[in-house]
Formats: C-alpha cells, structure tokens, sequence
C-alpha cells in the first residue's frame, strides 16, 4: 500500500527542522490539501509528498496584534478570527468574512490560503492591494517578501523547500475610502468568481493615495501602480476626466483569456461606480 | 399522551433521530466479512467496447461484468420499460455507463484497480443536444431516428383557421437546463443473503420497482428478492428509478460471491453519474385576435438521454401541462423524446411539468406585454374553471380559486402599484406565475397500473401502518401517522410505521407523482374508519385497495380524457433587484398561495412551500449543469450551486381551503405543486428590471450580461 510520510511537531522549531530534513509540507486546516487529494468515501488520501501538521501550533502562529511595522497576523489565524478582528484593514476582514461556510471559515487559515496560490483565493487579493509582506522563516532564520511577489502563478509561490509561512504583516496604510466586492455563484458558501479591492485616500480634496486590485483575474491577482498614478495627485473634480484613461489602462493588464467579457465588464463597471462616488464627494467609509 | 386531532402542531416523528444522528442510513449498515463495491463506467459517450483490461486481482477480489449473469437472466433493468442495460456489453451509450463492478474489501484497492484498468473504446460521433438528436448527429442511435417517444393532443379548432383568423401571431422558444436533485444523501446500497433470499438494504423511494427491476437480471422471482428501505436522506425522484441501476449489479455480484457487499457513491459520483432533470426545448405559436389569445401550437422536445427510463411519461406530463392553467380555446401540442448519448434523465420534483409551465407563463407574459396589458391582467382572464375543456379534451371537475389566490398575493406584495410604478429596465422587478399540478398517476395509471393496497394492523393498544411507500424527508411518515391517529382518535405515538419492507408490507405504489398524501393516504385514512368501528375485536388487520372516483374517463391510446384526477394550484410573486454593476440579483420579496385542498401538517406543508419555491429559484437563476461531449461539466458542490438560507429572503405563504373530495381529510398532493412555478415569477421580475426579454433558464450573472448585450445594453 502507498504509504504516506507524516510529522506532528510540537514546536516551530521543530517544524522548522522537520521542514528542513524532509521538505515535509505543512497541513494546517487541510481545507485545500485534504480535498485536492480526495480519492473516495473511506479511503485515506494519499499525498506525493511528506507532510506535518501544524494545526496544534497556534500559540506560536495562531495570533494577530498591531505593532509598530503594521499588523501581524499569524499564519494558523482562521478566517473567523481575522474577520473578528477590528485590527485588520476593512478590505482584508470583509473578503475572510465571506469565505465558503462557517465550519470552512474556522478550519481554513491564511497562511494555507497564500500558500496555496489559488488564482481563486479570497485574501491574497487585498492583502496585494494593501502590500503586505509574507513572514517566511526557516532553521537558517527569517525573511520578508511582498505577498505579490511571493505569489508566482496558478500554485506557484517563491516558499524554499527549507522554509514555511509564519505570518502576514499590513503596512500601516491610509485610507479614507475603501471597496471590496466578491461575486460568488451565489451569496454565501462559494468560490469567487471575481473580487475587487479599492481604496481611496483623500486630503483636501486631492487623492492622496489611490490603489485598485483584481482576483480571480488570471493566475496572479492584478494590480499597476502605473494605471493607480494616474489618479494619485488629482484633485477630486479632475478625476471622473481621468477615469476613462485609467480604465483603459486597468483594462490593459486584465488577461482576456483568464477575464471573459462579463468579468471584465462588471470590473470596470465597479471601478467607475465607485471612482465616480468618491470623486463626487462620497463620505469616507467601507463601500461594497 | 393526548389523542390527536389532524389540525393539531406535531412534531416530525423522524425529528430527533436525524437530528442527533440516530437515524441509520445505507452507509451505516455493516455486516461481517462485507465487501465494498467500486463502479468501472465509461468514459465515452458512444463508440463500440473493444476491449476491457483489469490489472490482476488480488486475492479476494473480483470484476463482475455482464459475462457474470446467469443464462436464465436478462442483461436489462425493468423500469417502465426494459431498455436500461445492467452492465453495458458490446458498447456504451453514455459516460458513466456501468461496465462492471469491482468488488472486496479495501477501497482504496478497488480505487487503484478501477484507475488502472484500461478500456478500449471505438469511439462514435456521440448526440448530446435536442438539435443533436433531432439532425440525428453521429446516425441514429434508435432504428431510424432519435426519437424515443412521441404524442400529440388536440383540442378546440383546426389551428389553420385560428392562425387564419388572427390579427397578430407570436411565435417564440425557450429552453430549460439540466438540474441535478442534489439529494442530501449520495446513492448508496447493501445487499447480502438470508438463506435463500437476497435482501437489499437500500436508499429509495420505491422498493417495490427496485424488487421488480432487478429480479430479471438473476432469473429470480420478485418474491426471492427483499428490499429493505434504509433512512433515506433525500431524493427529488433522483431515487425513483436510478436506485436499480446500483441494484442490478449489485445482485449480479451478489449472486457470484454470495458475500456483504456495499456500494456508496460519493459526492462526485453522485453529481457526474446519476439521471438529472430533462432539458427542453419548447416552441409556442400563438393566435392573438382582437386582444384575446385565440389558439396555441406547441413542439415540446425533452432531452431524454441514452436509455427511456421514464422518459415517456414524463414527456406525457409535460403536453398535459403545457397549458399551464388556461382555458385556451384552441391547442394543438406535439412532444417528443429524444435520445441522446446523455446520461438517461428521469423523474425530478415537477417531472416535466416545470419545463412547459415555464415556458408558457414566460411566453403568455411576451405577448401580454408586446399587446400592452399587464401579464397578470391577461392571464387572469384565462383562467381554468370548473367545467373547462382541458388539452386532453377532459374537464376540471374541481373548483378553482386562483382568482382569490391572485388577490391574496397581489395585495400582500402590492403588486399592482409596484407593477405600475417600476419601469421596464430601472433595476427594479416585480413578477407573478400561475401554475397546477395534476395529482396522481396521469392517465389510468392509478386504476390499471399500480393498484395500491395499504394495511393497517392493530396489536393490543398500537397499530402499525403497512405501506411501500416511503419517508424520504418530505414528512410521509408523520403526515401519514396523523391521518391513521387522527381517524382511530387515538395518540400518534401509538402508531408505528417502520420503513417498509417489501416481504412484510402490501404494494401501495411509488412514493412519486405527489400521490403519497393523496392516494396512500386515502387508503389508510379508509382502513382506518373500518379499524375504528371494530376496534373491540382484539388483534386484526384491515387492508383496502385502491377504488377509481367516477367520472373520470380516459383512453391510454388516444390520451382523451381526464388526465388527472384533480389538481394541486398555485400562484407565486417574486420582488427583485438587480445590480446594474454586477448584475448580481437580489430576490427582495417572495409571496405564494397553493391550493392543495387541505395541509394534513401545515409545518410540513411550509417547509415543502420553502424548499419547492427556493429549489425553483436555484433552477431559473444558478443551477446551471452543462453538458460537454456527454460529460457533466459540473462535478462538485462548489461548481453546481443550490441556493443557501443566505440567497432569498423569507416568504410570506397563503393556503386556500378548498377541500378535495377523494382525498383524507379533503388533502391533494403538494410536493412537486410548489416547485412548478417560481421560476417563471423570477424570470418575469427579473426581465422587468432589465428591460429585456429573455428565453431560456438558468440566467446566472454572465447569461444576464449575454442577454443585455444581444439587445445593445
């Protein structure tokens, strides 16, 4: 019988070690991995590969706190908790709260979530529009990475074989207008279908600040910095001018292949609705 | 323990076992030295069988094909006809095709040799749409053509003159998806021996069509065969027929190892490998003279699949409905079933019902509009009455009263005034529908085919109700309990009834055709005034069969007649929103009324309103089943989407009291009524808020954008 290699450490650093001599994959919730490798009612899966669980390490990697470089959340931090957590920037808690059902929203955790890469994955999109940092460490010791450069592709991320996720770090971040919109096949309990993460900050009436990205766009969630500038530095009455040449800029980095028509249009359309609202004085606030 | 009369709040009697897990379903049945079962099927559609290799079975294991049955059985599952094979021989005629059965006692050992056996198919151009089958793609996959069954019914003129006559025709199709019941519990089965006889454990709705289905694959008598109906998690008719398709095969095996043996499909069978509802394609031609629909042509095309299964007479149910519930002076309806390499369709709540009243609310709604009067206006003034000549030139001989219906809905949603005040495109919608149910078997099949039996039997102070039909989550068992309390005036927790067995209780017929109530409940409510007056006689049992109402003629040959004994009716509203970002819908407001003579348990009644109306809803807007190359595209739970608690809102239901006169205590059947109709309210509300028309179902998002974009929105 196929045999599968499998650690309980009860430490990170034993994680870390085990990690190191094994390559073993960590398994926190198992939301993504026990379902990719479902074989059947009363058949145990069978992974290609080692695998540790980790799900009992939550004291280490299980909390979320504010401190000086941002807000820190724990890789094992579920859903749930990031959804609860007044801590967490608007865009971020809203797309945890909206994930599949509640059982999933307590079993499933952000670092799995980034880990996994899914081009359909709720909270690496406005973790990229917020540009947080993916807390990597292994045995040798800790670094740093921009979620939007950890994320290579469809399943791709730059994790070393020596290395696991510890956490996720938000850069303080100043807004005075955001949008999150998610479109499942369905209101609650789905896989999105597209998401969109925007914010706005506003000063005297000129945007200060203004970023928009894209999921389930492709195999990376999408976001220019190039399309945001043109925006950034315009007073409110100048923008509804712009927007027609920042949604063609925006457009340019959507891929038609992985955003057929409807996706696309219903983008742009979200995007112009929500521009137009804050360019026409819309209060600050979460908008959806 | 207080005597119970029928108007009294009960409890679920099944309530608290399935809540707390107590409740035993096919999964949960062991036996020692049992063997586990693992289906090998097709992978192509169509195309001749050259060659089959299994790897080399471990000790203990076995591959049971149609090689394995025995020379006085037949290769065919008798539903109503016999044209399902057990196992495909020779070639396969649709993906999932049962080819053999892999048997023993791992899983995953039977997961390993099913994955590396190798079947060599000569593939053929496989039929997978109506226009496939009607342009007979790939050759015919019957005798001549691909069509398996065909009727026509006439009534009123000859629709020449009428078309003649008339100063506007519209003429318009529609189409309506697959949908997959999506039962709670997956098909699933356990069949062992007892002594002579093979008995199956298995999760059904109608042990008695599985007993008589799979008996001829052995060679058996019906009686050497027990089914045992387990706790049944749900079935939508998903459990009618498809049960024998497990059955056979596992009887085969059986019959070969003599040992346990169990077959449970997972999610992902379930959803890929099991019949669905039958797609349609429907075309209407109407007469329209001086503002008043003058006559009706229709050509009903229902996808059947790759065997008949049902298909017939659910192709009969939808010519008798396609009406909807309108005296329409003239109609001519054709319907046709159509073969395809498919997997076989069959019964689903509605069956084939759902598919024609849609189609012609949506169209009666097109042509109210385009002749400039409110669809609601329009299509009251048509409605059937007592007395009115059907489609099947037979008549309603019960009251009607949709016009208080109407009333009852209209203003509890403000109808008229938000009918008004929301314009044709401004996001906003307001809809209604009307749509029956004809109760029962159509035509004689109650009198000529099924003849039920029911028996109840009185054991000192409790009596047991002996019926076939069974509890699958829709309330029979409770509904059925209260009747028999109800009668003998007694409490119901005096009264048993055990999920049936098929050595122990007489045949009352399939638990189907929302016949349940209405006709097994008739039986029981008579046995149980007969047990009431001898009630001092000791121990003893009262059997009644089924007795025929007068009146109701009908030809099988010529379908004239009385169709069905009388009609469950219903009248549904549906308030919307659509984003005009997103075009993302948001049902606001749901109101219905259903006239289903008289709710035996009104909380029962509710929870089949709830269920009927948000399964119609998942129908029109998310339940979207495609179909490619004659594999499923939808596999999996996250892929095909039933609605939760968090896509509609509350509904506000009325029942009308209208009592039946040959059912118990004056009740019709409901279970599939209250499916038959929020679609087309959904969809009217839903073209209102685009500005749009629309012809086909389901409308998720992207079908929404497709329909602004082909009218230059």
């Amino acid at each position: 019988m196929d045999e599968v290699k499998c650690f309980i450490p009860k430490s990170l650093d034993e994680a870390l070690r085990i990690r190191k001599e094994f390559h073993a994959k960590p398994l926190a919730g198992g939301s993504d991995l026990m379902v990719s490798y479902y074989k059947g009612i009363g058949i145990a899966p069978v992974f290609p590969f080692p695998v540790m669980i980790i799900s009992n390490l939550s004291d280490e990697l299980g909390t979320i706190r504010k401190e000086d470089d941002g807000v820190h959340i724990g890789a094992l931090s579920t859903p749930n908790e990031i959804a609860s957590s007044m801590v967490v920037p608007y865009p971020v808690r809203k797309a945890a709260s909206l994930m599949g059902a509640p059982s999933l929203r307590n079993t499933a955790t952000i670092g799995g979530n980034i880990g996994n890469a899914s081009p359909k994955g709720d909270l690496p999109q406005p973790l990229i529009l917020l540009d947080a940092e993916v807390v990597l460490r292994s045995v040798d010791g800790e670094r740093r990475m921009k979620v939007d450069d950890f994320i290579l592709g469809s399943k791709k991320t730059a994790l070393a074989d020596d290395e696991i996720i510890t956490g996720i770090v938000i850069p303080e971040v100043k807004a005075t207008h955001y949008f999150y919109h998610k479109i499942g096949m369905r209101r609650a309990n789905a896989i999105s279908k597209l998401s969109l993460s925007a914010l706005f900050d506003v000063e005297d009436g000129v945007v200060v600040d203004f970023r928009a990205s894209s999921g389930a766009a492709g195999p990376k969630v999408r976001r220019s910095r190039d399309a945001e500038e043109i925006l950034i530095g315009l007073k409110l009455d100048e923008v509804s001018g712009k927007t027609g040449e920042f949604l063609s800029a925006w457009n340019s980095i959507l891929s038609p292949h992985a955003m057929p028509e409807y996706r696309r249009a219903s983008t742009r359309r979200m995007l112009l609705g929500f521009i137009e609202e804050v360019a026409s004085g819309a209060l600050p606030g979460n908008y959806e | 323990m207080a005597r119970i009369s029928i108007d009294d709040d009960v409890r679920r009697n099944d309530a608290i076992e399935k809540a707390s897990g107590l409740a035993r379903y096919a999964s949960d049945y062991f036996f020692p030295d049992m063997l586990y079962a693992r289906m090998l099927r097709s992978k192509a559609p169509r195309g001749k069988i050259r060659k089959i290799q299994t790897p080399v079975l471990p000790y203990g294991y076995y591959f049971i094909s149609a090689k394995d049955i025995p020379e006085n059985g037949r290769n065919a599952l008798h539903m109503i006809s016999e044209d399902w094979r057990c196992f495909a021989d020779g070639d396969v005629r649709y993906v999932g095709e049962t080819i053999g059965l892999f048997v023993g006692p791992e899983r995953s050992v039977l997961e390993s040799l099913e994955r590396n056996t190798y079947v060599e198919i000569e593939e053929e151009e496989p039929a997978i749409s109506i226009d496939d089958a009607i342009n007979v793609k790939g050759g015919p996959i019957l005798e001549k053509d691909d069509v398996f069954c065909q009727l026509y019914c006439q009534k009123g003129r000859d629709m020449d003159e009428v078309f003649g006559e008339a100063d506007k025709i519209i003429e318009e199709t529609f189409e309506t998806g697959f949908q997959e019941h999506v039962h709670l519990e997956t098909n699933g089965a356990v069949i062992t021996k007892e002594g002579e006889k093979y008995v199956l454990y298995i999760s059904c709705q109608c042990p008695f069509y599985v007993r008589k289905s799979i008996s001829i694959v052995i060679g058996a008598k019906d009686e050497d065969i027990v089914v045992r109906q387990s706790t049944t998690g749900g079935a939508f008719g998903g459990k009618e027929h498809f049960p024998d398709v497990l059955a056979g095969p596992l009887l085969v095996a059986e019959y070969v190892i003599g040992k346990p043996i169990k077959l449970i499909f997972d999610r992902r069978e379930d959803m890929l490998y099991s019949v669905k509802r039958h797609p349609s394609k429907i075309w209407y031609k109407s007469a329209i003279k001086d503002g008043k629909l003058t006559g009706v042509k229709g050509k009903i095309y229902y996808n059947a699949g790759a065997y008949l299964s049902s298909s017939y007479v659910v192709l009969q149910r939808g010519v008798f409905h396609a009406n909807g519930v309108y005296d329409i002076p003239s109609t001519y309806l054709e319907g046709f079933g159509m073969a395809t390499n498919t997997f076989p369709s069959c019964a689903f709540r509605g069956f084939g019902a759902p598919q024609t009243l849609f189609a012609i609310e949506m169209h009666l709604t097109h042509i109210a509009r385009r002749i400039g009067v409110d669809p609601v206006e329009f299509k009251r003034s048509m409605f059937l009455k007592k007395g009115s000549e059907t489609v099947t030139n037979g008549h309603i001989v019960e009251n009607v009263v949709l016009g208080s219906m109407l009333d009852d809905i209209a203003t509890a949603s403000d109808y008229w005034r938000k009918s008004r005040e929301y314009g044709y495109g401004s996001g906003r919608g307001i809809g209604m529908s009307f749509y029956n149910h004809g109760g029962a078997f159509t035509g004689n099949g109650e009198q000529a085919i099924i003849k039920a039996h029911a028996r109840l039997k009185k054991t000192g102070e409790r009596v047991t109700i002996e019926v076939g039909s069974t509890e699958m989550g829709q309330g029979f068992q409770t509904t059925l309990r209260k009747i028999a309390a109800a009668v003998l005036e007694i409490p119901m927790e005096n009264v048993d009834y055990p999920n049936p067995d098929t050595s122990v209780v007489p045949d009352s017929g399939p638990t189907a055709a929302s016949r349940s109530t209405m006709i097994v409940g008739r039986l029981i409510e008579r046995c149980a005034v007969e047990m009431k007056e001898r009630w001092g006689e000791g121990d003893f049992s009262v059997e009644k069969e089924y007795e025929h109402p007068d009146g109701h003629p009908w030809d099988q040959s010529t379908f004239r007649g009385d169709a069905y004994l009388g009609y469950g009716w219903g009248a549904c509203c549906v308030e919307l929103e659509v984003d005009k970002r997103t075009n993302e819908v948001k049902v606001v407001g749901i109101w219905s009324s259903h006239d289903i003579g008289k709710a035996i348990d009104e909380k029962i009644v509710h929870g089949q309103i709830n269920g009927g109306i948000i399964q119609s809803l998942g129908y029109a807007s998310m339940e979207k089943m495609e179909n490619k190359n004659g594999h499923f595209r939808q596999e999996s739970m996250s892929d095909y989407v039933i609605p939760t608690s968090m896509d509609f809102p509350k509904q506000e239901y009325f029942l009308e009291d209208n009592p039946y006169e040959w059912g118990p205590f004056g009740a019709k059947g409901m279970g599939e009524l209250v499916f038959n109709g929020a679609d087309a309210a959904y969809v009217d509300a839903l073209e209102r808020a685009l500005g749009v028309e629309t012809f086909k179902i389901p409308l998720p998002s992207e079908d929404i954008e497709e329909a602004l974009r082909k009218n230059g929105r």
